[in-house]
């Protein structure tokens, strides 16, 4: 098989994707069944061609940003710790993300009210846009980046999404899966309508509720009380 | 947001002396779920922050006591709402706190700051342009010919409307409870009924804390009505919401009469309220629904609506008589 | 064809937190922005006081209007330009209304721009404002009489409906009030911009990435293939994500002047104020039904927000007129200009507040008639379209009716309202209406290829924001080219590919997928030449390298029926394009009928809904999963605007009051009990290859008036607004 990498990517802009499908599906059109039938299909991961990656760093003239960084602090993120320096008005969640980069917890409205930034500390589920970053020192930190290994298996919960269909757009999902996970384990699963009442403060603007509900129904017997 | 001087204690001595050191503007520090969303919003801006989140010993409660439960100041209202104990014997004080905000913030929260939380009149969160007296004080009340359908109907003055949002103090101004403070000048204790001001003249003036009084501990003497209890909210959707009216009440019934009464009123005052009026309607009575309905008027006869608040007066009344008959069931429960 | 009932192809990204939105690019050297905004509902700036946010360290510059000189308004999408509104924010002295950017604080971090932000100050010269339908001072502008274009704003009338009403033997005449609502989906606005020698590249998660290009030329006087807009998952639109936003350009321009990437994450507060929404909307409504209770005359009268900068076209009554088959139609639309941004937009924009209005109403003439409302609707229905005359592509509203009544138990209601109440008092109410929603198209281009490696790219018009078009896309390549649908690489929201018409009005499956279903005809056309007499049995890699060829390309274009080709000049121009549902020799809409089950308790009052069952004719289903998920969607939307949702709005200051997630209630987890979906999934023989009509909004038409009908089973209180609340029940 080619290094894919180094081939130019055949539409501008091509998304990265990595990817390996198994034998292929032969259901298709008549021609196509006959074209696919033995080879092992890889999608392949495209670098992406056209200088996007360049530009980051278009940043000609300007200083070195400054960041008043009044205070540091250990934070202990997804099993991982790191000295952080911090601006002491930054909340946890915007230090997750503007300086560690775990952009996977998000925000949607910056005061409490929509579950989006859903993060575990100390095991308990927080809203990390409400939680001052100096809060967090020494604590431990669980992101949806530390709920299952990159590459490696998924977190039932992150499978009972898929399986489903308990999200539409996506940007809810992070903060759901964090809060759907410590909603099992604090033992809040325990019926249709208590896993209602507990995941209730994580808004769904895309309304994927009835599928979050049964993801959460789904995964809760894997997971378990504890 | 403004920066701020960040102090962290590990004794409750220790956030005492910062605080008498720190002069106006110093802040405590909870789950910081009211006070960082308002320095976020810039209605509040503390040059110095105590965060108290780690005197680890005020975050302990004991429900088995067998005068009074007590909870510390920094007890977490997830583990509050968890306890057993308090679903079983004071379900009101349970439900209060977990039919409060969501899993995440009570996690976040401590009972000692839900007792502080300020209102969430729109103008009073929206800064400028807006006027609003517990701003700013002396700027006017926009919420007066505006928006007022969150506004309290009780407690009330002309300086200012907002309605005390919490749930929990609600629940426990209906038994009674006591706040234990410390400050440099020592101990003392505040019947809850007593913690919170109606706005007056002053409305900025939200407690009778000195601004360096720590608050301690919790305290709610046992009673017999605990069982017969409820905390009925009732809110523009089933959760994560304040509640447009909410009654905390418990009943002790004795020979088919009530022999003990406690109702309080949230969503509709401007601090946690406390209602004789319709107490006094219950104690002797059957507790049957047509006395339930006569608490539930009587707990609004003086309240003086808004323009769009009227429907309260209706609405609290039938949340009281509701929660009545709740409690009713539980109190009959052997 | 029948098609396979696949997992979202990006949930795996979307359910590890990998999926990168807007706001999650991180760049070297990247800086902050925070918006200023204006404090009066109108008039001008007289002087701004930046000295103090400039003082704030870590501050890098503080835009306001004297910096912006030879900038221009990208103008206002549906005037010909690119813009939610033609007011860019600015560009003048002028304030237009409450929450009007004033500057834009650029910081090396978030902290430092928010502070700074908060530090500018600015006098004003105030004018008196009106914000209201019935303010004082609100200009009131009938769209038959006004400039926009004729006769897609022409007002909608068939036969003689006046004359018709009076002749009736039984009529209703009722009213109804549209409130305000804002569309917020949950990802924030957002923008991250980027130069590099002297080409400006744009990431922001949006319903129109070709429009933001072609606007951002606009405004800099820059060549569009100069600048390249990138969105591949947007975290929600609804609507408000479909134009040029006023921060956008700012922030370009920002990034310009800084030499340095800025990114900008709008705080809700502010997006209520700055953004699109569902404007307010009045409703007449007048029916009248013969003797034997056949529909004879429907008016509809509707005046709607819009502001005074901009004509925001009402298109109501073109949805009203087609819901029944009635021979006697008259619509009249008014725009009211008042002082707010243009309003927009919101997932089923005129559709869901018309049929709300009208289905009221002709729930209330069916009981006028002591007519079961289900066997009234299925005894009004439309042969042909009443405006038109012309065939219905495929019209399956009676099977909705009927497949919908069977499913919720219809035969068990009892007619008189406040008849089914609970034992415990609580009282019961079950109501119906239907919905539907125009199958429009917009023209695509797609392109496909295949590599001798194996891989399948394609490119083509069109944004994913949740709707699942990647899923269906990949679906569609899948069944054509017999490969899993992981395989394909999928390409969209990208400029720098084809182009990228609007998504919107539920067109991007039907304008998307059919161009792709070509476009994957022609590559198995190719393959077949390619093959020529070679062996047979090989792969499609196989052939290409037995062939010399690494790779494959093929491309193919759809429009709707009845557009000449021209038309992909609009598009290249990123100008909306689409057409429907009227094409030259028929009309194509979806449909739906709506179930409720109501529950109000006894003392409080409480409403809730525990129970849908939603019946959908969207043509063919191409994606089984991401479409029952549309309609679920579909129906905690309805929820949310029959009984939670609305934008309060205080006349003294203009703008919106309840500018947050906490105030403005949408429905949580608890709100939601179960929703049934059900599919007719015929595919409609005539709008395009694919049989696929519209499917995101149609599901949420008919919802609310189904609740509110619900709520009049219920307590026999007939409701003129929404959203309807506990006070109204009391
Ligand atoms: C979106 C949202 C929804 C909510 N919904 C509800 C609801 O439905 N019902 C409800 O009841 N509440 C609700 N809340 C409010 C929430 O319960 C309170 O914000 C919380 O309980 C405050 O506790 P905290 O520990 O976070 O206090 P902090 O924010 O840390 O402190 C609050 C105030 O108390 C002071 N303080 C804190 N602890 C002490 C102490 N020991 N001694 C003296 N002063 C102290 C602080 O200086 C500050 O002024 C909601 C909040 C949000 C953000
Ligand atoms: S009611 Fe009180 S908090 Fe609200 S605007 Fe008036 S003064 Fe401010
Ligand atoms: S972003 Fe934290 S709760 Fe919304
Ligand atoms: S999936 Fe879009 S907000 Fe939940």
């Amino acid at each position: 098989m080619q290094d894919k990498t180094s081939r130019p990517s055949p539409l501008r802009g091509a998304q990265s994707k990595q990817e390996t499908a198994g034998e292929p599906n032969t259901g298709g059109g008549l021609l196509a069944a006959h074209l696919l039938t033995r080879r092992q299909f890889t999608a392949g991961s495209i670098a992406v061609a056209s200088g996007l990656s360049a530009l980051g760093s278009a940043c000609t003239g300007c200083d070195t940003p400054a960041r008043s960084a009044d205070t540091s602090v250990r934070l202990h993120v997804n099993g991982t710790r790191a000295e952080v320096d911090i601006d002491l008005r930054s909340s946890l969640l915007d230090v997750l993300r503007e300086q560690l980069q775990l952009t996977g917890a998000k925000k949607g409205c910056d005061h409490g009210q929509c579950g989006a930034c859903t993060v575990h500390l100390d095991g308990r589920r927080v809203a990390s846009c409400l939680t001052p970053a100096v809060q967090a020192d020494g604590r431990e930190i669980t992101t949806i980046e530390g709920l299952s290994p990159e590459g490696g298996p998924l977190h039932p919960m992150q499978q009972a999404f898929i399986d489903q269909d308990a999200l539409q757009c996506g940007y809810c999902t992070p903060g759901q899966i964090m809060a759907a996970v410590a909603c099992v384990r604090e033992g809040n699963a325990g019926s249709a309508e208590q896993i209602r009442e507990y995941m209730s403060g994580n808004l769904c603007r895309c309304g994927a509720y009835a599928g979050i509900l049964a993801a959460i129904q789904q995964a809760a017997p894997e997971i378990g009380g504890t | 947001m403004q920066s701020f001087t960040y102090i962290r204690p590990s004794t409750p001595a220790e956030a005492i002396a910062a605080m008498a050191g720190g002069g106006p503007g110093t802040r405590f520090l909870a789950g910081g779920t009211t006070l960082y969303d308002l320095m976020k919003l810039g209605v509040e801006g503390p040059l110095r922050v105590i965060d108290i989140t780690r005197l680890d010993a005020l975050a302990r409660f004991d429900t088995s006591g067998p005068h009074e439960l007590v909870f510390g100041a920094l007890a977490r209202m997830s583990d509050v709402a968890a306890d057993r104990r308090l679903k079983e014997d004071y379900p009101a004080l349970s439900e209060a706190m977990w039919k409060a905000a969501s899993q995440q913030l009570r996690n976040m929260a401590r009972v000692g700051g839900n007792l502080l939380q300020r209102t969430r009149c729109a103008y009073f969160r929206g800064g400028a342009p807006f006027a609003c007296n517990k701003r700013e004080p002396g700027s006017g009340c926009a919420a007066r010919d505006g928006m007022d359908r969150g506004n309290a109907l009780l407690g009330a003055s002309d300086a200012c409307a907002a309605v005390y949002p919490g749930d929990w103090a609600v629940a426990l101004v209906a038994f009674d409870a006591v706040v234990d403070t410390l400050s440099p000048r020592g101990e003392r204790s505040i019947p809850l009924a007593e913690l919170h001001r109606e706005p007056g003249s002053t409305p900025e003036v939200e407690t009778t804390l000195a601004p360096d009084e720590l608050i301690v501990r919790i305290r709610v003497p046992r009673s017999g009505a605990g069982r017969g209890s409820t905390y009925h909210k009732i809110r523009d959707r089933e959760s994560y919401a304040f509640a447009l009216t909410s009654a905390a009440v418990a009943v002790r019934l004795s020979a088919g009469v009530v022999a003990e009464a406690r109702v309080a009123l949230g969503g509709v005052a401007t601090r946690p309220w406390r209602s004789p009026e319709a107490e006094n309607v219950l104690l002797g009575q059957p507790l049957t629904e047509d006395v339930a309905q006569s608490a539930g008027q009587a707990a609004f006869a003086a309240a003086s609506p808004g323009v769009h608040n009227a429907f309260k007066v209706e609405l609290g009344a039938q949340t009281i008589t509701d929660a009545l008959m709740i409690a009713r069931q539980r109190a009959e429960q052997p | 064809m029948s098609h396979p009932d696949i997992p979202r192809v990006d949930a795996r990204e979307k359910v590890r937190g990998a999926t990168q939105y807007t706001a999650d690019h991180a760049l070297p050297g990247l800086a902050h922005g925070m918006l200023a905004v204006a404090t009066i509902g109108r008039g001008r700036i007289l002087s701004l006081d930046t000295d103090a946010a400039r003082r704030v360290p870590g501050v890098r510059m503080v835009l306001t209007h004297l910096d912006t000189v030879g900038l221009q308004s990208a103008g206002f999408l549906l005037g010909g330009g690119y813009g939610f509104q033609s007011l860019q924010p600015l560009l003048g002295a002028a304030i237009a209304y409450r929450g009007q950017p004033i500057a834009l604080v650029v910081a090396d971090t978030l902290e430092a721009a928010r502070e700074a932000a908060a530090l500018v100050r600015a006098t004003y010269e105030q004018d008196a404002i009106s914000v209201t339908l019935d303010a004082p001072g609100a200009e009131i502008l009938a769209q038959a009489d006004s400039p926009l274009p004729k006769p897609a704003f022409a007002d909608r009338v068939a036969g003689d409906a006046d004359g018709a009403l009076s002749a009736a033997a039984t009529r209703v005449d009722a009213t109804f009030q549209g409130p305000p609502q804002h569309q917020n989906p949950m990802e924030l606005l957002a923008t991250v911009a980027e130069w590099s020698r002297g080409e400006l590249t744009i990431r922001e998660s949006t319903q129109n990435a070709e429009a933001l290009r072609h606007g951002l030329a606009k405004v800099f006087g820059l060549a569009p293939d100069r600048i390249r807009v990138l969105s591949p998952t947007a975290g929600g639109g609804f609507g408000q994500r479909n134009s040029l936003q006023a921060h956008t350009a700012l922030v370009a321009l920002a990034a310009r002047e800084l030499g340095r990437p800025v990114k900008l994450v709008v705080p809700r507060a502010q997006i209520f104020n700055n953004a699109s929404f569902r404007p307010a909307s009045r409703h007449t409504v007048r029916l009248g039904a013969d003797a034997s209770g056949r529909m004879v005359a429907a008016v509809h009268e509707i005046d709607h927000q819009t502001s005074r900068h901009d004509l925001f076209p009402l298109s109501y009554a073109d949805l009203t007129a087609r819901l029944y088959g009635i021979a006697n139609f008259r619509g009249r639309e008014r725009l009211v200009r008042n002082d707010i941004q243009t309003p927009g937009f919101a997932r089923a924009p005129f559709e869901h507040i018309a049929a709300c209005a009208f289905e009221t109403a002709v729930d209330e003439l069916a009981y006028a008639l002591g007519r079961d409302p289900v066997a009234f609707r299925v005894a009004n229905d439309a042969a042909t379209d009443p405006l038109t005359g012309r065939p219905f592509s495929s019209r399956h509203v009676v099977a909705c009716l009927e497949r919908g009544a069977e499913r919720f138990g219809w035969e068990r209601r009892t007619q008189a309202p406040g008849s089914m109440r609970l034992a415990d008092g609580t009282l019961v109410g079950w109501g119906v209406a239907l919905g539907a929603y125009k199958a429009a198209t917009a023209p695509a281009i797609a392109m496909l290829r295949v590599t001798d490696a194996g891989e399948i790219f394609v490119s083509v018009g069109g944004h994913e924001m949740g709707q699942g078009i990647r899923t269906a896309i990949a679906s569609t390549v899948a069944v054509d080219l017999g490969v899993p649908a992981e395989a394909v690489n999928i390409l969209v929201g990208n400029t720098g590919s084809v182009p990228q018409h609007l998504t919107a009005g539920s067109w991007g499956a039907a304008t998307a997928l059919p161009a792709v279903h070509k476009a994957a005809l022609n590559m198995l056309r190719e393959l077949e030449r390619l093959a020529g007499n070679g062996p047979a049995n090989r792969t499609f890699q196989q052939i290409l390298r037995d062939a010399g060829r690494s790779h494959v390309d093929v491309e193919a274009r759809h429009h709707a029926p009845g557009q000449p080709d021209a038309i992909f000049d609009r598009v290249a121009q990123g100008l909306p394009a689409a057409a429907g549902p009227a094409y030259p020799d028929f009309v194509s809409m979806s449909f739906c009928a709506q179930f409720v089950e109501v529950r109000i308790e006894p003392r409080t009052r409480r409403i809730r809904v525990p129970r849908v069952v939603s019946v959908v004719d969207c043509g063919r289903v191409v994606s089984p999963r991401t479409a029952r998920s549309q309609v679920l969607g579909g129906v905690v939307w309805g929820i949310g605007a029959a009984l939670r949702e609305v934008s309060e709005v205080d006349p003294r200051y203009g703008g919106f009051v309840n500018a947050d997630l906490a105030e403005y209630v949408i429905p949580v987890n608890a709100d939601i009990g179960t929703i049934e979906a059900e599919f007719i999934d015929e595919p409609d023989p005539l709008i395009n290859s694919m049989g696929v009509k519209g499917l995101g909004e149609v599901v949420m038409v008919g919802v609310a008036p189904a609740i509110v009908n619900a709520i009049h089973h219920a307590t026999g209180r007939r409701l003129r607004h929404l959203p309807v609340r506990v006070e109204d029940v009391l």
